[in-house]
């Protein structure tokens, strides 16, 4: 017969068998957390900040603007929309700032919050440009209608004469009479103009093709505006966001010209490991430059603002994203062109050959309601 | 001991508690996105988020949003044609509404084709295929607005007056079938040489093994229609759980995937895709900024292959020796590619002088007989006078059903009744398209065009193939 057995449990092991693996899942969440950068993250409260965006949303969904957002307590909640939807909104007192693409969306917001919080901030800013592909720019090149920036072999930018487009637009004239497979008339795609300010800049883009003074009264407005229809009308049904398609392979089947921001363009091509010189940009002899304002409504807002005019990492962050700093006084600082030469990116001829007059805000909605339609 | 449990097991639930608790939530989606399956499976993993999915064809879910929280069509250009479009809408993967061709029918359609090539093919009766019915469907109504964006050769956007019934009906005549499931039908069928369709379902259907061998897809050279798959949000409330849709499929992960099993091309640029997701598709046609636009393409589609006829009542007098007969003679050799007479068209000739000379009836069947109809433009039976509304009165007379007339006449009425007498009689609903040259009176031809509902048009001004065309018996 057999002595019984006692089995003997050792109180410390029992301890480890049950401590060990939380610990084990507790280390390995910690280091996850310092590998992304949220160390402190768990331990601190955080500030969820929430926002309106047109199309610079971008710019707060980037995961390292988000990392440096979080690191100093805040995580901004962003509900995209179109520039001018976004000044519309019933609801746009519940956000704690907004930030439209463009001057109409701003004023229209600023009055919108008379007599309440509102304070304006303008980290950068961006022009929006004619985004095409190297044989198309060649075709408009040969046509008298487009010019290389610069005499290098690719150019990757162009400066455009709109009242040549227009010309070509006039005659019909397709691609294939300027030496291309395609038998699509040359048109100019964009968002509706009565939701993205890039499609609304358009109709700014073909309003300089009928002189450079912008129109003073409602009815001189409504006219040029009946003028402008056909050219934008003329691409059918308008788009959104014209831009995430451009980028794609399929990016001519989308649109051989696409209205977007430089930005967008920029950010792409820093993301290449070489240049794409396939895709190049359009510059309007007449540019018109997008200076979104982020437009604060609380105190929460503010501090997301200050952030986006001192904070060094959100900044560098910004130019790496493609967007032009602007310093507190409004001048462009100069670490945009500094940091784009640096990784082998051309300096874009933005801002140098005059501006778009677009008319007063109340005008160019007038236009922008006789040309697009809107309801 | 408990108790350090509890507390273990509580700091561990802290640790996991960002991941959002799950979520159910409708949707609907085109048909095609019925081969969503894994990926949806694999979405409610990573996010929690599970997609109930009601599928419907992408046309008639644009119809109403009501009752889903998402909806996930082809396109949101029919929900924009009506205003309806929701807020929130984020592309997430492309595919173009292409031709898949069978082996043995591929040289048929020659080289590189265009809409026009198929076209032709078609209404000669050597192309057959099946597409979906759009009606209901997307991808069936993308076909539609690319073969008439091409036909319209405005290289614009489509509009009202672009849409003409004629050279849609010889693409039409082509059709074996279009029904929801075009796919399944294709399989069941052995008399069909391809298929108009998304080039996801004819890569996944190649790829399927229910093919003896697989199909070409063939990227028609004037444009085609491409589908985006934008994931809209209907319902505000749920916009937490959509963000988190979004951004998961369109992460690269997802997207790989996406492209790996649905033959989806992806949005995502970094994603690596196959060989056969790689195919330049060239020029893309414009989608049209007007509802009109697709009701006419509709009711044209519906009208289809219903033995329409076109009458031509010919001047064969003296006068029309020459230049004049010769180019007759070369607009009709010439008809081809979306002008071409199409198999189950009648086609009726009235040669007339003083009298009627000769009239043939013939319902296209194949190229014997629009060689039948060359024989009689090509008569030297040349005579004195002209009986233009007696002519024109037995043209009418030989009209069945769905007719258009078309009168040609370079002369003078000197025989028979007067234009006066011709009109005072009801000629009925068949609209007359006079095409005057020579000598013919302006007044007299726009009298009876007008009274028909038809057009005058003059030969001189344009050629008179441009004319042809123009008129070949449409409203």
């Amino acid at each position: 017969m057999r002595e019984p057995e006692f089995k003997v449990v050792d109180p410390r092991r029992r301890f480890l068998l049950w401590f060990v693996p939380p610990l084990a899942v507790f280390v390995a969440g910690l280091v996850v957390l310092l590998v992304s950068g949220h160390v402190t993250g768990p331990f601190r409260s955080v500030t969820v900040v929430r926002a309106l965006f047109a199309s610079k949303r971008d710019f707060f969904q980037d995961e390292q603007v988000k990392r440096i957002l979080m690191a100093r307590g805040y995580q901004v909640h962003v509900t995209p929309i179109g520039s001018r939807d976004l000044a519309d909104k019933p609801d746009l007192d519940s956000y704690h700032f907004v930030f439209p693409s463009g001057h109409v969306a701003n004023e229209h917001v600023k009055t919108r919050r008379a007599g309440k919080h509102v304070v304006p901030y303008r980290p950068f800013f961006t022009p929006v440009v004619l985004a095409t592909f190297r044989e198309y720019a060649e075709a408009l090149k040969q046509a008298g209608v487009a010019k290389p920036h610069d005499s290098s072999e690719k150019p990757l930018y162009y400066n455009l004469d709109m009242a040549g487009l227009k010309e070509l637009a006039d005659v019909g004239k397709r691609w294939n009479e300027l030496g291309l497979t395609n038998g699509n008339r040359v048109i100019v795609q964009s968002p509706d103009p009565c939701k993205a300010y890039s499609g609304a800049t358009l109709v700014g883009f073909f309003a300089t093709a009928f002189g450079d003074e912008p129109p003073q009264t409602v009815a001189a407005a409504e006219k040029l505006a009946r003028e402008v229809k056909p050219y934008v009308d003329a691409q059918g049904q308008a788009g959104e966001d014209m831009a995430p398609k451009y980028f794609v392979p399929e990016g001519r089947t989308h649109a051989v010209i696409a209205v977007i921001y430089e930005h967008q363009y920029i950010a792409y091509q820093l993301r290449q490991k070489s240049i794409d010189s396939e895709r190049v940009l359009l510059y309007p002899k007449k540019q018109h430059q997008s200076t979104p304002e982020l437009i604060s409504f609380t105190p929460e807002g503010d501090r997301i603002g200050e952030l986006m005019m001192n904070d060094p990492d959100l900044r560098r962050r910004a130019v790496e994203l493609g967007f032009h700093s602007l310093s507190w006084n409004g001048e462009s600082a100069d670490d945009f062109g500094t940091y784009i030469s640096g990784r082998g990116l051309p300096t874009p001829p933005a801002g140098e050959a005059g501006r778009v007059q677009l008319p007063k805000a109340e005008l160019f909605e007038r236009m922008l309601d006789v040309v697009g339609e809107c309801k | 001991m408990r108790v350090l449990a509890a507390v273990l097991l509580l700091l561990i639930t802290a640790c996991t508690s960002s991941t959002p608790a799950p979520v159910r939530l409708k949707v609907l989606a085109s048909t095609e996105l019925a081969d969503l399956g894994p990926v949806l499976a694999e979405l409610r993993r990573a996010t929690g988020v599970e997609l109930v999915v009601e599928h419907r064809g992408t046309v008639e879910a644009s119809g109403s949003l009501a009752g889903f929280d998402l909806a996930w069509l082809s396109t949101a250009r029919f929900l924009r044609l009506r205003g309806a479009e929701p807020e929130l809408a984020s592309s997430v993967m492309t595919s173009p509404v292409v031709l898949g061709v069978k082996r043995g029918s591929r040289s048929a359609l020659g080289e590189r084709p265009t809409w026009a090539d198929v076209a032709d093919r078609a209404a000669l009766g050597r192309f057959r295929y099946g597409m979906a019915d759009p009606r209901v469907s997307g991808g069936g109504m993308a076909a539609l607005i690319g073969v008439a964006t091409a036909a319209a050769g405005t290289g614009a956007p489509l509009r009202p007056e672009d849409v003409s019934c004629d050279r849609l009906q010889g693409f039409l005549a082509g059709r074996a079938f279009d029904v929801p499931d075009p796919v399944g039908e294709f399989v069941r069928r052995s008399d069909v040489d391809g298929l108009v369709a998304h080039e996801s379902e004819l890569l996944s259907l190649n790829a399927s093994g229910r093919l003896a061998e697989p199909l070409e897809i063939v990227y028609p050279r004037d444009g085609i229609v491409l589908s985006d798959y934008p994931l809209m949000l209907v319902e505000p409330a749920h916009r937490a759980a959509y963000d988190r849709v979004v951004e998961w499929l369109r992460s690269p992960a997802a997207q790989q995937m996406i492209a790996d099993r649905t033959w989806r091309r992806p949005v995502e640029p970094s994603v690596v895709r196959d060989e056969k997701l790689r195919a330049d598709l060239g020029t893309a046609l414009y989608f049209p900024d007007s509802s009109e636009v697709i009701d006419r393409l509709l009711l044209f589609h519906d009208r289809a292959g219903d033995g329409r006829q076109v009458v031509f009542v010919l001047d064969y007098s003296t006068s029309m020796a020459g230049a004049r007969l010769a180019g007759l003679r070369e607009a009709f050799g010439s008809l081809n590619g979306f002008d071409r007479f199409y198999v189950g068209e009648t086609v009726t000739i009235v040669r007339f002088a003083g009298t009627v000379l000769e009239e043939r009836s013939i319902t296209v069947r194949g190229r014997e007989d629009l060689d039948a109809l060359l024989a009689v433009v090509a008569s030297e039976d040349l005579r004195d006078n002209t009986a233009i509304w007696a002519a024109l009165d037995r043209g009418l007379q030989l009209a069945r059903g769905e007719t258009a007339v078309v009168l040609m006449t370079d002369g003078e009425n000197n025989a028979g009744p007067s234009v006066d007498e011709f009109l005072r009689v009801g000629r009925g609903e068949v609209p007359v398209f006079p095409i005057r040259f020579g000598e013919a009176s302006t007044a007299e031809l726009d009298r009876v065009a007008q009274a028909s509902g038809g057009r005058l048009v003059e030969a001189g001004a344009k050629s008179l193939l441009e004319a042809v065309r123009e008129i070949r018996g449409c409203r």
